[in-house]
């Protein structure tokens, strides 16, 4: 008996089905395979020395008390590393690194010596027996500091270079400028405008703060002369190609592997001098070395995000029409340019900072300035810098309303792109593919009742003993991911693009290899789905493994929303090869002309003849044992997907507050998210995907800050201070969607997991500032801690006694 | 991580007699819990070593103290102290002290204020916690200060020098235990005292 097309539809568990999340059976029972979890015989254990100041010049190490204690093998400093030119590594941003101090220390908790012991223990009380003696240096902290002329040099090493690798460089403690659009237009535009408005703000420095830490485990084998390192890496591929240019070993011996991953949010994008040193150890030693950095090491050392201090101005018409923006900005990069960006953008995509609006006009500068903090600068849920320019525009677009006394959704309808414009140029220089922001809007004001909300604040702020000021935030966000376009986006000169491998084997499951790797996204669950739509066979039955650099095809990774933009396409291109082949096989099997065969949901039909068919399963058979004359026999496809351009997410964000008027406590009493990811492929994991997101932009406007004192100390590197939300913190999210699929994209998708972040940050401050809006307050700085809220219920005379 | 301290403390003692241990740097140093005076220099500078504990950080500083001033008229010293400690800790203090009259004839008072800045895993790890340890290491200070005056009293009116003969007790080191003590009580304290003044009002 046939089943209908319906059933057969359902069976497949395709693009569209909320199927459940494959990772999830060894998560919950605890079975995942973490790099912690890795144990191999005679394995030893690293830990780091770190430096107590922010700036210091190094006047002697001394070992011995640390190697005099029975169970410690070696203890590396920069001068053991000097030899092997491995004591400053390149960064992805063009600049080197010190892998140890080398001389000098240039933030605190920087890597001065690695100690390697038989156990953990043993390795963290040798770090205590290293004696360090420093000379303190005064430290720099503000960006803005770092640029006087009297400023101290930070980087010494890098002294009488006026040329960086991107460009001039004006003071010895200046990275680089970058530019995009038309300076003398947007500056004309501002001249002639009736109406201008000009706001400062500071993205302050967060940490991703992901719930595993950053480790590795190397294990060099010396008779065979190959390197196995298991990695808490978002890109093992590029690791691969870093670690073989490094050492020398080539890189068909360099194994890397991505296990489990406990979450990434950008901070395991780059490569970390505690990699470097376990590798080193492991091929010094001969013996497995594993280095676990823990929770303080983390917050302090490995990549931290934002830290941008932007001045926005906006040129518009008296009803609101937006003719021009100009924007700069001085972004602290702290001690070494580790920003991990393609490499000709050294302010990632910074410039989509237009949002979804139509500005004639536009100019952005970003200055990148070295202090003495740590590196970093990673893309922490977002592609690279979006975050920070979506947040700049969406801010400046209210703080026009506010000026020209608009409402904030009307004035956003006044200046979107309209849906016919697409594809739509920036600018600044993008080409937006596809969007329909208008339909959005509407969608979510007619959802929560927006005139209701605003009728109810009206009558709380006439109300002097409301006991609550209400807020209202409104945020449009366009994002860009999905990088990227090879002929533009590059990573140590390897074009950004990725790839997928798939078998079909012959009783008709199948196995994908991909060049990407999940650490949460849950790639196993949604690339089989893309899989059994475009072959037509279960997703039950596709396997998907990634991260392993000895099976998988070259792929760079996992960050700023590029799986499903880039790695999904390679998927449905390699699908389609296959699908190709099958089409012949099958027609050889049914004895007609591949004219004559149409497919349908997993099977090639005889046109007009519903009977004859051959479905992919025995397609798949018939490929290893009796493929038509000629063909070779086998069922499987490459493909390295280049994508033609990015991909242009977006959502309308809409966030309702209630501030204590006593304590400066902010209540979030609805958040209602539309997203439009273009094609969903799972609606299940999308909607997870951005509660996760959702949250930790929650976490980063409500309470994330990493502050440092006047001389560099690292102030709240613990999870005491450093605000994680869990179940009793977070607000409860309503999500929607609209769906505008990406004409550029073979299935249409462009990529989710980062939108909630990068809209809902925005939306936070959007409210809680609107709470104050008819006092005359513009801005308010993030995070909005209950503490700031109050003084500015001070300030703003309306804090109740 | 800077931290400015004012604060004034009641003394059991005349001017004249505190003004002796407040003068004298050793009998001074032997106020501070966990101090001690290594080496004398010169009538300016010494040297000497101080440890303390505060949650997950030991530090034992090695430092110097030079005296910037004695105004024997004014009552008033003025003295610096630098110093750091192995683990990687750095810390110095500008600190001017001076005795006041006080209310009724055999008291005085003792005026300090000092700026105070910490480097290092101290500042990371102790940041939250730094005032108010500045806070109990200058009570304790105080108390050993006035208790050390006090002894003296009986010696100085007897007109011998057996002062230090009369060891006063003192708190000589600065315990973890005993300051996370006093954090909860003065936690506690605080909570209850604005709940009580919040009743008040």
């Amino acid at each position: 008996m046939n089943a209908s097309i319906t059933e057969r539809q359902a069976a497949l568990m395709g693009m569209g089905d909320s199927r459940l999340r494959k990772e999830d059976a060894r998560f919950i029972q605890g079975k995942g395979n973490y790099v912690d979890d890795i144990k191999m015989p005679g394995m030893l254990h690293m830990a780091i020395v770190r430096s107590p100041f922010a700036h210091a010049r190094i006047k002697g190490i001394n070992k011995a008390k640390a190697l005099a204690i029975p169970g410690v093998l070696a203890v590396l400093t920069a001068d053991d590393l000097k030899p092997l030119k491995l004591h400053w590594m390149p960064t992805l941003a063009g600049d080197v690194q010190a892998v140890l101090a080398d001389a000098k220390v240039h933030f605190q908790m920087q890597e001065v010596a690695v100690v390697i012991a038989e156990d953990r223990y043993i390795a963290d009380d040798a770090v205590q027996a290293v004696e360090v003696e420093y000379e303190e240096l005064p430290a720099v902290v503000d960006p803005h500091k770092a640029l006087l002329p009297e400023a101290p040099v930070l980087r010494e090493d890098l002294a009488g270079k006026s040329e960086g690798a991107h460009g001039k460089r004006y003071h010895p403690n200046h990275i680089f400028t970058w530019e995009a659009g038309d300076q003398a237009a947007a500056d004309a535009a501002l001249a002639k405008a009736e109406v201008k408005v000009e706001q400062k703000m500071f993205y302050p420095r967060v940490h991703p703060c992901p719930l595993e830490t950053c480790g590795c485990v190397a294990s060099f084998d010396p008779i065979r002369g190959e390197l196995t390192t298991y990695m808490t890496s978002q890109a093992p591929h590029v690791v691969r190609t870093v670690v073989s240019m490094l050492s020398g070993i080539p890189e068909s011996k360099v194994r890397i592997i991505s296990p489990d991953i406990g979450g990434g949010f950008g901070n395991k994008v780059p490569i970390y001098p505690g990699y470097v040193c376990a590798i080193v150890a492991s091929i010094v030693l001969g013996r497995p070395v594993k280095w676990v950095e823990d929770r303080i090491e983390n917050i302090s050392s490995t990549g931290f995000a934002r830290d941008y201090h932007m001045s926005g101005e906006l040129a518009a018409t008296k009803d609101g029409k937006i003719t021009g923006l100009k924007v700069n900005v001085i972004a602290d990069h702290g001690a070494f340019d580790s920003c991990a960006d393609p490499s000709k953008f050294p302010a990632g995509m910074f410039h989509i900072c237009t949002g979804s609006y139509a500005i004639p006009s536009a100019y952005c500068r970003v200055d990148g300035v070295y202090t003495n903090k740590a590196p970093g600068g990673v893309a922490y849920r977002c592609s690279f810098r979006v975050t920070e320019a979506v947040y700049l525009i969406e801010r400046m677009v209210d703080v026009l309303a506010q000026k020209l006394n608009l409402d904030k959704a009307e004035i956003r309808a006044r200046n979107f792109i309209r849906k016919e414009q697409f594809p739509y140029k920036s600018a600044l220089g993008f080409e937006y593919d596809s969007g329909d922001y208008h339909t959005a809007l509407k969608k979510v004001l007619d959802a929560v009742d927006y005139k209701g909300l605003r009728a109810e604040q009206a009558a709380k702020r006439a109300d002097p003993k409301s006991p609550t000021l209400m807020g209202i935030g409104l945020v449009s966000f366009t994002e860009v991911v999905g990088a990227g376009p090879s002929k533009i986006c590059d990573i140590l000169g390897v074009g950004m693009f990725d790839s997928c491998e798939i078998r079909v084997h012959p009783t008709g499951s199948a196995i994908a290899r991909m060049g990407t790797i999940s650490q949460g996204q849950g790639h196993q669950t949604t690339y089989a789905q893309i899989i059994a739509t475009e072959l037509g066979l279960p997703s039950e039955v596709i396997q998907v493994e990634e991260g392993d650099t000895s099976t998988a095809p070259y792929g760079l990774g996992t960050y700023g929303s590029r799986s499903t933009p880039v790695a999904g396409a390679a998927i449905a291109m390699a699908s389609r090869k296959i699908h190709a082949k099958a089409k012949k096989i099958a027609a050889h099997l049914l004895e007609v002309s591949e004219n004559d065969l149409d497919w349908e949901i997993d099977r090639f039909k005889v046109k007009g003849n519903d009977a004859k068919f051959k479905t992919m399963k025995d397609v798949a058979w018939a490929a290893y044992h009796q493929p038509p004359a000629g063909m070779e026999p086998g069922l499987e496809a490459v493909h390295y997907y280049d994508p033609p351009n990015f991909t242009f997410p977006f959502g309308i964000y809409l966030c309702v507050v209630d501030i204590s008027k006593a304590t400066g406590e902010t209540a979030i009493r609805r958040f209602y998210a539309l997203d439009d990811c273009g094609t969903r492929i799972n609606p299940m994991i999308i909607e997870g995907q951005i509660h996760g997101g959702l949250t930790e932009g929650f976490a980063v406007a409500m309470g994330q800050l990493l502050s440092f004192d006047e001389q560099g100390n690292i102030q709240g590197n613990t999870l005491m201070d450093y605000f994680l939300p869990t179940m009793v913190e977070t607000p409860r999210w309503e999500t929607d969607h609209t769906v505008t699929p990406s004409p550029h994209h073979p299935i249409g998708a462009k990529g989710v997991a980062e939108s909630p972040h990068v809209g809902s940050i925005p939306t936070f401050t959007s409210a809680v500032v609107d709470a104050f809006a008819h006092l005359g307050v513009t801005h308010m700085e993030m995070p909005h801690t209950s503490a700031r809220v109050w003084k500015q219920l001070q300030a703003s005379g309306v804090a109740c006694e | 991580m800077q931290v400015k301290v004012e604060k004034q403390y009641p003394i059991a003692t005349g001017v004249e007699q505190a003004w002796k241990i407040l003068s004298d740097v050793p009998e001074l140093a032997a106020c501070m819990p966990g101090a001690d005076l290594s080496e004398k220099v010169d009538d300016q500078h010494y040297k000497g070593n101080i440890k303390i504990k505060v949650g997950p950080v030991t530090a034992a500083f090695g430092g110097e103290i030079e005296i910037l001033d004695l105004l024997v008229a004014d009552k008033t010293i003025r003295l610096r102290g630098k110093g750091s400690d192995k683990g990687g800790s750095s810390a110095s203090m500008d600190l001017t002290a001076l005795l006041q009259a006080g209310e009724k004839p055999g008291e005085c008072v003792l005026v300090g204020s000092a700026d105070v800045i910490v480097n290092g895993k101290f500042a990371q790890f102790g940041g939250r916690m730094l005032n108010s340890v500045t806070d109990m290491v200058l009570d304790q200070f105080a108390q050993n200060f006035s208790a050390k005056a006090a002894a003296l009293q009986p010696a100085a009116s007897a007109g011998a020098d057996t002062s230090r003969a009369a060891a006063p007790q003192m708190n000589t080191q600065l315990n973890a235990l005993t300051i996370a003590w006093q954090l909860l009580k003065d936690f506690f304290a605080n909570l209850f005292g604005r709940r009580k003044s919040g009743a008040a009002d």
